[in-house]
């Protein structure tokens, strides 16, 4: 997972100021990507607009499932990353079996194993107990997808988290605990405010990784912008146009997310 | 009097290390200690260990009465000692007044109104009141350490640490940064501090203590420890570091 070199550096006699100020060529790319589906639907609406119309709602299910999941990432990311840092023999123990469990199994097994084998191991459970909501169980597929990528994606956040927090010098606990601040007030006021610029560009990476990685709920029955492009095709047997114009729309979707990154980037960057 | 820090029989082990062997040392109010010896004799151990940010693994220390043996106790001794290190450890996404007054509003629970206002005297008191908004790392290092100071006063700890504070600036910046440490000690403030900084030592130091090997060597008057050692190994040590 390498990071695309478009995130900011300084020109030399630059400022931050100045850096700040000035406009991120980059958002061109965007524009340029836009424009072209604008002009593929204006020139070509059989069967370029017809298929924009067709996933529409698509677009939302992507754009829903990946912002959900992604803030539930962060913060059970961040549970993780403190478990894989805490002395606590146990609860490093466990963080860290979760991590290598989870980061070992491709995602596409994990969602198939929460949308079919998940439920069903509910209601045997239930049966068996004889308790009646559990043995009627029926997994909701939009659920059971975000609790898989969540449950996935969590594990790489922790080590991202992981990887922040020790980059931030000892001696910041320290000073923050010998000034009588407990342990999770330094972390919130101290460490975590200055771990979160260092790991921005790999968070936005994550971000974006999973906003392509959502397109795998396709395949439990999610009716993302994928299975929406893959029941357009069924019907009308366009497949060149039907998949050029969901890789347009997920490009746009990833590029504009790449540039929001890197304006975060920007705003947060610490005067030195 | 009761000592205002009180250690005994403090044994420290790093893995098989072992960096104390059994230090006791009493230290009264208001009195100005400097502890002196060569790298890894376990002197900022000792330090370190008063506040706890160290473990030690034998022995006891006593910090105003409060004994180091809770969590409780170990957060309440340490907002009554201030510690300033020798790589300054200012916050560097914070403001130089938002470095002052964070722990003042999470651990002292005062106002941001009362908070910046003791902020504001004390930059005042280290000579930098110009300074409130500007980033830490913008400042020099005598400017940074001086902040440090400030945000450990800022406490109003009855105790103030000072591990080689000076060790880590220019020439030319650590006589800014001992002049505020005299003005403290004169102000009557116990302080116990590593440091090489003979003049410091003289001018305002009750005792001098040389460690060595995780043990003190010997301890007097800063005078006679410096020109009149009675042990080889402090006759030794000052020749090297006089040179």
């Amino acid at each position: 997972m390498e990071h695309l070199q478009t995130s900011p550096t300084l020109k030399p006699g630059e400022t931050f100021e100045q850096q700040k100020k000035k406009f991120d060529r980059w958002w061109f790319l965007v524009f340029g990507v836009i424009l072209l589906i604008i002009i593929l639907v204006f020139l070509e609406p059989d069967p370029y607009q017809r298929i924009v119309l067709f996933v529409s709602d698509g677009i939302g299910v992507t754009v829903y499932t990946t912002l959900v999941s992604f803030v539930l990432v962060l913060i059970f990311g961040l549970i993780g990353g403190l478990g894989r840092l805490s002395k606590n023999r146990i609860i490093n123990g466990l963080a860290t079996v979760y991590v290598e469990v989870v980061r070992g199994i491709p995602l596409l097994v994990q969602l198939l194993f929460w949308y079919f084998a998940f439920p069903s191991v509910i209601k045997n459970f239930g049966s068996t107990l004889g308790i009646e909501s559990l043995a009627n169980y029926r997994a909701d597929p939009l659920l059971m997808a975000i609790l898989g990528l969540t449950f996935c994606y969590s594990a790489y956040m922790s080590e991202v988290y992981r990887a922040g927090i020790q980059s931030i010098s000892r001696g910041q606990m320290e000073a923050a605990r010998s000034l009588g601040m407990s342990y999770v007030q330094a972390m919130r006021f101290v460490i975590l405010p200055q771990a979160l610029r260092v790991i921005l560009p790999p968070v936005g990476n994550e971000f974006i990784t999973l906003l392509k990685d959502s397109s795998l709920v396709s395949v439990v029955a999610v009716a993302d912008m994928t299975r929406r492009g893959r029941e357009f095709m069924a019907a009308n047997f366009i497949p060149v146009q039907t998949w050029l114009m969901i890789a347009l729309l997920y490009l746009v979707l990833t590029l504009v997310s790449a540039r929001i990154v890197n304006w975060i980037e920007k705003k947060t960057r610490l005067e030195r | 009097m009761e000592p205002i820090i009180h250690i005994k029989d403090v044994h420290k082990y790093f893995g098989r290390v072992q960096a104390l062997r059994g230090v006791s040392l009493d230290i009264n109010k208001g009195e100005v200690v400097v502890i002196i010896g060569p790298s890894g004799s376990g002197k900022s151990t000792l330090l370190r260990c008063i506040n706890r940010l160290e473990e030690f693994d034998h022995g006891q220390i006593i910090v105003d009465n409060i004994p180091l043996d809770s969590a409780e106790n170990i957060n309440l001794v340490r907002t009554e000692v201030g510690m300033v290190f020798q790589q300054f450890n200012l916050f560097p996404h914070l403001s130089v007044l938002d470095n002052l007054t964070l722990a003042q509003k999470a651990v002292r629970k005062r106002s941001k109104k009362e908070a910046e206002e003791i902020a504001f005297q004390l930059l005042k008191k280290v000579g930098i009141p110009e300074k409130a908004n500007v980033f830490p790392l913008q400042l020099s290092g005598g400017q940074q350490q001086r902040v440090a100071i400030a945000r450990a006063l800022a406490m109003n700890p009855k105790i103030m640490l000072f591990d080689e504070p000076t060790s880590a600036l220019d020439p030319e910046m650590i006589q800014e940064v001992l002049d505020v440490m005299l003005d403290l000690a004169k102000e009557g403030m116990t302080m116990v501090v590593v440091s090489h900084e003979m003049g410091f030592a003289r001018a305002a130091a009750n005792r001098a203590i040389l460690m060595d090997e995780g043990l003190i060597v010997e301890e007097a008057t800063p005078d006679i420890l410096f020109t009149n050692p009675t042990q080889e190994r402090t006759k030794l040590f000052l020749s090297k570091i006089l040179d």
